[in-house]
């Protein structure tokens, strides 16, 4: 029965919306899905606009125009906040609460609560990164918002984690669905993370000014412990409860291994908060943190692949989709680039390795191979499926979402390409010896080497901007086509 | 809730791949498989694991107040000539061999003491440090070290300013590869402007003068290099620059004092006002009346902190060499 309700039911969006889907418009709260869901794309918009305007920084530096509030330094930190917070962040409170209710089979616990963390989240984010344009940071990468800022977001996240754990004890079924897990996870990571990293005392209450209060090297300690669980907690954890939930849905089958999904689930949680000293290696810290950071990440490497496998095995019997089916395309491919990127990351966490790539463009690459074709991707099949359920209706186009599909992919291996030449050729020449055994290269000539590589990589961005503009059509038409349906409907019915 | 949970503890099995079911199911549809773990998961996990072991047993891993510094050692060790203080002098690899546990310090002074590269350039540097300039100018050996070693330093500390092939900044930075200098061009005059740094400061004479005899000095100093300017202008601009303070600093020729880093206005060669680049004598006389009335403040900071006496060495020659090309 499950199988063929999936199947018809589920397919690849194109079948006409179901009357049971219609039950759920009423029975859940979607309207605040809906609210993260379309500010995930207008933050997805800016941030990513950002980016390639900052890549283009780099390959055009006119593009600075001598104005200090576009300057790369300025603008990079609304370029990460916008990405991951604003684009990432809305999208996570949109699939979570829209698949904590439905694995639940129970409305969203809390009512305007909800609402509350749609508002106090934006906010933050809107505060912190005007603040950037003017210079107020604390300098701690992914963790730039000032003290106030940094409050308002420990309370949001507070709330967030009630509704959240609040809906799954009201749930009216007798398991916890796997997405769950993730989600939780990555819930009570970040809280703890968040809080800990933060800790500061600003100079004075009606300043904007804060000091961390850690020092030294366990300042720097404290900051990758949390920038690396950022990653890990954030844009993995989390996003696997997105696939855990989308991959089967969209695919129609079940999920490949429960056991998998158990041990790869726990072993990812207990690895990932040992390994952020890896971006500390060969600098003024202890070795053995050197040694038990590379350690961890290498044993990282299985339980991260375990969601990979267990979300590409899912299409096991259903193959044919990867052909078919623009939606799944984006969902399988997010979730090669996830495997390959958390390849990448263990192999680049050992020291020898890290000594080559470390400070180059390879690390800008790797991130990306992660935050696009993972964290990107899986957020695009998951809306493409999740957007016409929330207003009952099927996609407006499936021909745009395959343009989309193939803008993002060309640009992320336009851009991961780019960067592999650009980092790995610097790291090369800044340890190449002449016959005197002097340094053969001084920066600046990296820096000249770099400038092909960069230009590439501010095409590749705009490729994948380019991609977000056929999404919003794509989506504003398949509201606007509910919204034409429905006026019809009414009509008729008063005929 | 109960009729649902009977309903739903229903272990099924798929006719594609004949897996069964959990039997727990979710939002109408979804269920999970109750496959085992992929074998060549399981074992490259467990792969992982016996590669973290070792690594730990060979270098410094757990943190124990049970070891003696604080930590499980390993067992991989370094030996290395440590270095020697003595009246809180340090020298380096002066002192005893030692030998300790596997730590990124010992590791540097390990490779700085065996790597055929730094050692093939420490005996560079050593034949350079005890050569007279001159001698290692005229060595082809010795000049073809500081070429590639001066490119360098050259590269990380001076290019940000003088740019990376010495040509400068007309308006901001002087030219070091033309016959022009400031300063001076003997290697000791080279070598104290990059220890101690230099301050170049020509007062604003848009106080002292007005418009129409700024015209005229800048005619006159155009005049200087040879250019075709109005003679009138010019004449009385010589009487503005032989009274008002010009010829102070420029000398009454105009050719510049070295003690005073005041330029040679007589050579042609311009490090502030942009005249090779003026496309008509309009431009050119616009661009040495902006000088003459604005001044000029510019400083180049002094590098004796930061740089080894032999990169300073090395610098010097360098430049000589970047010169004299």
């Amino acid at each position: 029965m499950a199988q063929s309700a999936a199947i018809d039911g589920a397919g690849i969006g194109i079948s006409n919306a179901s009357s049971v889907e219609a039950t759920y418009l009423e029975k859940y709260n979607y309207d605040i899905v809906k609210k993260f869901a379309l500010m995930a794309i207008f933050w997805g918009i800016a941030g990513m606009s950002a980016g390639t305007y900052i890549a283009s920084e780099l390959a055009w530096p006119f593009l600075n125009f001598d104005i200090a509030q576009i300057t790369f330094g300025r603008l990079r930190p609304l370029h990460t906040s916008g990405v991951i917070f604003g684009f990432g962040g809305n999208a996570l409170f949109a699939t979570s609460y829209y698949i904590v209710q439905r694995t639940c089979q129970t409305p969203l616990w809390g009512g305007k609560l909800a609402d509350f963390t749609f508002w106090g989240w934006n906010l933050a984010i809107a505060i912190a990164g005007v603040g950037y344009l003017f210079g107020i940071t604390q300098g701690r990468e992914y963790a730039e918002p000032e003290w106030y800022v940094d409050l308002l977001i420990a309370v949001v996240w507070v709330v967030y984690l009630v509704i959240y754990t609040m809906t799954l004890l009201k749930r009216n079924q007798p398991h916890i669905y796997v997405a769950n897990w993730f989600f939780i996870s990555f819930i009570l990571a970040v809280a703890l993370l968040h809080i800990f990293n933060n800790l500061a005392v600003p100079v004075s209450f009606f300043g904007v000014k804060s000091y961390s209060l850690f020092s030294g090297a366990q300042d720097a300690m404290t900051q990758w412990w949390y920038g690396h669980n950022a990653v890990g907690f954030f844009l993995t954890a989390a996003f696997l409860g997105m696939m855990y939930y989308f991959v089967p849905k969209q695919a129609g089958r079940p999920v490949y291994s429960y056991r998998l999904s158990i041990i790869h689930f726990w072993a990812l949680s207990f690895m990932y908060m040992w390994v952020g000293t890896h971006h500390l290696h060969w600098t003024a810290i202890p070795d053995w943190t050197s040694t038990l950071a590379a350690t961890f990440s290498i044993m990282l490497l299985m339980p991260s692949w375990g969601g990979m496998i267990n979300g590409i095995m899912t299409l096991s019997g259903a193959w044919d989709k990867l052909r078919s089916d623009p939606i799944m395309m984006f969902l399988i491919t997010s979730l090669s680039f996830y495997g390959m990127s958390t390849f990448e990351g263990p192999m680049m966490s050992l020291k020898s390795v890290n000594a080559l790539s470390h400070y180059t463009d390879w690390t800008v690459g790797h991130v990306h191979s992660g935050a696009l074709g993972w964290v990107a991707m899986v957020t695009f099949g998951s809306f493409y499926h999740m957007i016409p359920k929330l207003w009952n209706t099927t996609i407006y186009s499936l021909k745009l979402v395959y343009i989309h599909f193939f803008l993002t992919t060309i640009g992320i291996l336009l851009y991961i390409t780019a960067l592999w030449v650009s980092g790995i050729g610097q790291g090369l020449m800044l340890r190449a010896f002449d016959e005197y055994g002097n340094l053969a290269y001084s920066f600046i000539e990296t820096v000249v080497f770099m400038h092909g590589p960069l230009v590439a990589r501010a095409i590749a961005g705009m490729f994948i901007v380019t991609g977000m503009f056929f999404m919003t059509y794509n989506i504003w038409m398949t509201i606007a086509k509910r919204n034409t349906v429905t006026d019809e409907a009414t009509s008729a019915a008063k005929a | 809730m109960s009729d649902n949970n009977s309903e739903q503890h229903k272990i099924t099995k798929d006719p594609i791949t004949g897996a069964e079911t959990t039997g727990h199911v979710w939002d109408d549809d979804l269920q999970e498989f109750n496959n085992p773990l992929p074998r060549w998961w399981l074992w490259a996990f467990y792969g992982t694991i016996i590669f973290t072991i070792v690594y730990w047993v060979i270098y410094p891993s757990w943190p124990t107040g049970l070891a003696k510094d604080g930590y499980i050692p390993g067992t991989s060790t370094l030996t290395f000539k440590s270095d020697k203080i003595e009246d809180g002098k340090r020298t380096i690899a002066a002192g005893p061999e030692v030998t300790t546990h596997w730590n990124t310090r010992a590791l540097l002074a390990v490779q700085m003491q065996t790597d055929p590269n730094e050692l093939k350039r420490q005996e560079m540097v050593k034949k350079v440090a005890a050569t007279p300039l001159d001698t290692v100018a005229k060595d082809p050996q010795q000049s073809a070290f500081v070429l590639a070693y001066g490119k360098g330093i050259f590269g990380d500390y001076c290019a940000a300013c003088h740019q990376a092939g010495g040509q400068g900044v007309i308006g901001h930075y002087p030219n070091i590869i033309d016959d022009a200098w400031l300063w001076g061009s003997d290697s000791a005059d080279i070598e104290t402007t990059i220890r101690k740094g230099r301050k170049g400061n020509m007062p604003a004479q848009n106080t002292l003068l007005n418009p129409e005899e700024i015209t005229e000095a800048a005619n006159y100093v155009l005049s200087l290099s040879g250019e075709p300017v109005d003679a009138g202008l010019a004449a009385k601009g010589k009487v503005i620059f032989e009274t008002k303070g010009c010829s102070g600093c420029h000398m009454p020729t105009g050719v510049g004092m070295k003690a005073l880093g005041s330029a040679n206005l007589t050579d042609k060669i311009w490090t502030q006002a942009d005249v090779p680049g003026a496309k008509d004598m309009a431009a050119k006389i616009t661009a040495v009346e902006h000088v003459i009335a604005n001044g000029i403040q510019r400083e180049m900071p002094a590098w004796e902190s930061r740089l080894s006496n032999d990169e300073i060495k090395v610098l010097v020659a360098y430049i000589k060499l970047l010169s004299s090309e």
